[in-house]
């Protein structure tokens, strides 16, 4: 099976030719292949939702990604931090925040874990230490909230403004 | 050829849903409405649940619209208020409702949607089935069955978002309700199909079931399509109390073990009953073992091949528990005639099955118990007549018992350890108490015998010839020895004989000697063969003694004593004693005075008696022509030195000349005369014939020498033991048996107070009855009369506040 491949079809057309277990980091795409029980290789599958510069950018990173150990299951008590992004990653990563938003929708459409869980880390790294102004200018928020509504919040978030 | 067709034009469909897809996607406006979306979805559906071939466009079509239609409200929940105005009431409010949760994600409607879909699906087709029976429900169910699985499979497959966003969210919300599209696609077909139709398919299968036991062939795929079913479904019950995050977990099998394997469990019990009553009527018990076996088999292979494999244990119990258990009777009465009738390998077949109930082979082990016993009893019986006063018959006939039912307990049983017991049981009663037991008036006549047969074999001209074969005799003898209870009469018997053996130069080989007092040590313990290897040891030094007798001689030109060789043995290890006393002739005086001078210089302080009674030697008869050499014991000798000084003597004035006993000074009479050697004037030769008793001697008759003694050989053996001698020993040391126990059993309270100091009487009674158990059973009023011995002799005494408490007094 090693180097059998499949052609992945991007929402505007182009196509990838993929090794099979590197296209598996993708939930979605290794489930479709249980369920229809697929092998021709003709087959295009084509993602409506991640666009070529996306998708590619999405097999750069399962292709790096491919021999790591399957991700750990979530568990509520396992205890969860933003620092241990490797150094691959963080250089992968460094892009415009359009291209990492989309990212983290790739990686939830084709359900990568491992993708998921970096990109949003890199986004909550990205809010932590801000505050809600600097957060608004960030990602560029508008304040929606009236003074009254805001005074409201600060005051009943009080307890954990650090003194 | 249709299913491709449809695939085909379904493709085309997908492609002009894309485009369209594409299009709104460009305006920036997709269509998240839920009746677009369940339009999509519903037509995805009903391609799948017909089982036809599908694109990998067309799933991941199905599996974008559910993604898109879950993640629209998420990612624009608030910019997507116009949406909501623009979609039904119905799934508006809902929707709603989810963003007043705080939990703004979607699935709940279409969740729904595909769940009465199912429903609808499946109500539809079970109508169909509803009057069917036999294989045609089988077959109606378990096709319907792999469709809806795969169909559900896939279906699953691309309502994965669904799945992974809303269902786990409500789990974990607390809703037990949900389930992933799976389990609730099994929850439906639970609810809509299994639930209408289980009785008749359940029954079905064990109508199946019943044909194939009845020996014909049967289409087992339609039973393992349903226990699969059954099975599978078990997974789904359990999802709603699991506490886990993931909403499958391990199965349950609680549909298939009330659904299915209970009725099949009833089911074989019955049948199974009703074959074993009407096959008992008819073949023997044997046969239907063998049937039974069969049938174990084939039960065996039924859950390999179509049933879930956590039936295997509960089926074969069940049908241990009717074939077997419950016709125990039967087969422990076939066990006897099979034991009677030594069918081995019948009786092996017996056992295995037996030994798959619990605790049955308890009843089988004492069959097989009583069986040998009988057995050995029944063969001592037989021979019991001579074999009284015949070891090599008695032991052998015991031997011949213990072979033939060791043989039977390796082939029949494997030798396995309860029946291993219960020969080593039988053989020890039987050993112990039996005919020649009960005509002896004692059960110490077992190891009497035995001690003998060691004796017949180790004497010089013993039959048993090859050196292999004696061995071999010997190896059997400790079979037997082991059984018997009474070890320590074996070793006083044996100890006796050994020691005429010895000092009567009658061992066959030291060799054969050692080898057998090593056997004993090996299965007693050094301490038992002690005494025996230290007569062993006595010998072996009084050779060199007379050697050294003799340079001795030689250096004191002692030249004018007899020629004599003697042998000294110690009186601890040895059982004899000291012999009356009487007048030493001064023909050998000389000899005696000398011996004993030469040994008191050399061990200063030991004493030195002589023990006549087993002494002998050659005499000659200078008065006849030719001269006879007379072989003697030392009395004979004694009287017969008597004629040198006179050739006429009244019997009275012999016995006061030579001092020897009256009794044994007759006995010693009777034989000289009955060998002619000397006359006697008041008896004539008839009566001399006839037999003569030492009380047909009176002390005022006349004895003379034989001037004209005959004989055709030169060489003569007088000394032939005394019967009556002989005879007294054994009795003798019946007497001492009791006596020595005593000594033995007050030695072993003793040891055990030592070591405990106090102890309660009762347990006292136990360790001492343990401890002796190697040597024999000492009986219980025995051991009470011991310790009030050693009250009396104050080793020990009873605890005042205490009366069953004793103490050892140091």
């Amino acid at each position: 099976m090693a180097g059998h491949k499949i052609k992945l079809q991007s929402s505007d057309g182009d196509t990838f030719d993929v090794e099979v277990e590197i296209a598996k980091q993708s939930a979605t795409i290794k489930t479709m292949l249980e369920d229809l029980g697929m092998d021709e290789e003709e087959d295009v599958i084509p993602l409506p939702n991640v666009n070529s510069a996306i998708l590619k950018k999405v097999i750069q990173w399962a292709t790096h990604h491919k021999d790591d150990p399957p991700p750990p299951e979530d568990d509520e008590n396992r205890e969860k931090n933003t620092n241990d992004i490797s150094s691959w990653d963080q250089d992968f990563l460094k892009v415009d925040q359009g291209t990492l938003f989309e990212l983290i929708l790739a990686a939830n459409y084709l359900d990568i874990k491992g993708l998921l869980d970096v990109t949003c880390k890199t986004v909550a790294n990205m809010i932590k230490g801000k505050t809600p102004e600097e957060i608004r200018r960030t990602f560029n928020i508008k304040n929606d909230f009236t003074p009254q509504e805001e005074e409201q919040i600060k005051k009943e978030n009080e307890w954990c403004e650090e003194k | 050829m249709i299913s491709s067709v449809k695939s085909f034009s379904y493709h085309q469909n997908i492609i002009q849903s894309n485009k369209c897809f594409t299009q709104k996607m460009s305006h920036m406006e997709r269509s998240l409405n839920l009746n677009d979306v369940w339009i999509k979805v519903s037509e995805g559906i009903e391609h799948i649940y017909k089982i036809q071939e599908m694109s990998a466009a067309a799933y991941m079509d199905l599996y974008s619209q559910v993604y898109n239609y879950c993640t629209n409200t998420q990612s624009h929940g608030y910019a997507t208020k116009p949406t909501i105005k623009s979609t039904p009431k119905q799934g508006g409010n809902n929707r709603q409702n989810n963003i007043h949760d705080g939990a703004n994600i979607v699935g709940g409607e279409l969740y729904n949607k595909l769940k009465n879909y199912l429903k609808t699906y499946l109500e539809k087709i079970c109508e169909k089935g509803l009057d069917l029976q036999g294989e045609s429900v089988l077959r109606f169910y378990t096709t319907n069955w792999e469709h809806y699985r795969f169909s559900s499979k896939v279906t699953n497959g691309f309502c994965h978002y669904l799945n992974r966003h809303w269902v786990r969210r409500e789990f974990d919300s607390g809703r037990r309700d949900v389930y992933e599209i799976f389990t609730m696609a099994m929850e439906i077909w639970q609810l809509v199909f299994f639930q209408p139709l289980n009785r008749q398919v359940t029954l079905a299968c064990l109508q199946l079931i019943k044909s194939e036991r009845q020996n014909e062939v049967i289409n087992t795929r339609l039973i393992s399509g349903v226990i699969e079913s059954y099975v599978e479904l078990g997974f789904s019950e359990n999802a709603s109390v699991s506490a886990s995050n993931h909403p499958i977990t391990s199965p349950t099998l609680a549909i298939y073990k009330e659904f299915f394997e209970m009725p099949f469990l009833q089911d074989t019990e019955q049948f199974y009953r009703l074959e074993a009553a009407t096959f008992l009527v008819h073949n023997s018990v044997t046969e239907y073992l063998k049937k039974v076996a069969q049938r174990l088999d084939e039960e065996v292979h039924r859950v390999q091949s179509y049933l879930h494999s956590s039936t295997l244990a509960a089926l074969i119990k069940k049908v241990e528990e009717v074939l077997i258990r419950d016709q125990l009777e039967a087969i422990y009465t076939e066990a006897k005639s099979l034991l009677h009738d030594e069918k081995h390998s019948d009786l092996a077949l017996l056992f295995k099955l037996v030994s798959r109930v619990p605790n049955a082979t308890v009843e089988l082990k004492k069959i097989v118990e009583d069986h040998i016993r009988q057995m050995g009893i029944d063969a001592i019986e037989r021979v019991s007549g001579s074999a009284l006063n015949d070891p090599k018959l008695y032991v052998e006939t015991i031997l011949e018992i213990h072979t033939k039912f060791f043989k039977l307990v390796q082939e029949a049983f494997s030798s396995e350890q309860g029946f291993t017991a219960a020969l080593d049981k039988a053989c020890g009663k039987f050993i112990n108490n039996n005919a020649v037991t009960t005509a002896a008036g004692n059960t110490t006549k077992s190891p009497e015998l035995l001690a003998r047969y060691c004796d017949t074999l180790l004497r010089k001209g013993s039959k048993a010839v090859e050196e292999t074969d004696l061995e071999e005799k010997f190896n059997q003898i400790m079979v037997v020895f082991n059984y018997v209870e009474d070890k320590d009469v074996f070793q006083k018997f044996y100890g006796k004989m050994l020691a005429k053996r010895l000092v009567g130069q009658l061992s066959a080989s030291d060799d054969y000697e050692e080898s057998m007092i090593s056997k004993l040590k090996q299965a007693c313990g050094f301490e038992y063969t002690s005494k025996l290897q230290r007569m062993f040891q006595d010998i072996g030094v009084s050779k060199n003694l007379i050697d050294q007798y003799r340079t001795y001689c030689e250096k004191n030109r002692l030249d004018d004593i007899v020629d004599f060789s003697v042998m000294v043995l110690s009186s601890n290890s040895w059982p004899f004693s000291a012999p009356p006393n009487f007048v030493l002739p001064a023909e050998l005086k000389r000899t005696f005075e000398s011996f004993t001078k030469f040994y008191t210089q050399q061990h200063n302080g030991r004493k030195l008696t002589w023990l006549h009674q087993h002494s002998k030697g050659d005499i000659q008869t200078l008065y006849t022509k030719p001269k006879y050499i007379l072989h003697v014991s030392t009395y004979q000798m004694v009287v017969l030195l008597l004629f040198n000084k006179f050739s006429r003597w009244t019997v009275e004035r012999m016995q006061d000349e030579t001092q020897i006993k009256v009794d044994l000074f007759l006995q010693v009479l009777c034989g000289l005369l009955k060998s002619k050697l000397i006359t006697c004037s008041e008896i004539n030769d008839d009566e001399l014939e006839e037999d003569l008793k030492e009380t047909d001697v009176k002390m005022n008759y006349n004895i003379q020498l034989a001037d004209d003694f005959k004989s055709k050989k030169i060489k003569i053996n007088l000394n032939v033991p005394l019967k009556s001698v002989e005879q007294k020993d054994i009795e003798g040391l019946h007497r001492t048996i009791d006596e020595d126990r005593k000594m033995v059993i007050q030695a072993a309270i003793v040891r055990t107070m030592k070591a405990r100091q106090t102890l309660k009487h009762a347990l006292l009674m136990q360790e001492v009855i343990q401890q002796l158990s190697s040597r024999f059973k000492p009986k219980i009023p025995v051991i009470k009369k011991c310790i009030d011995i050693l009250i009396e002799k104050e080793y020990l005494e009873r605890q005042s506040n205490e009366k069953d408490v004793l103490r050892y007094l140091a």
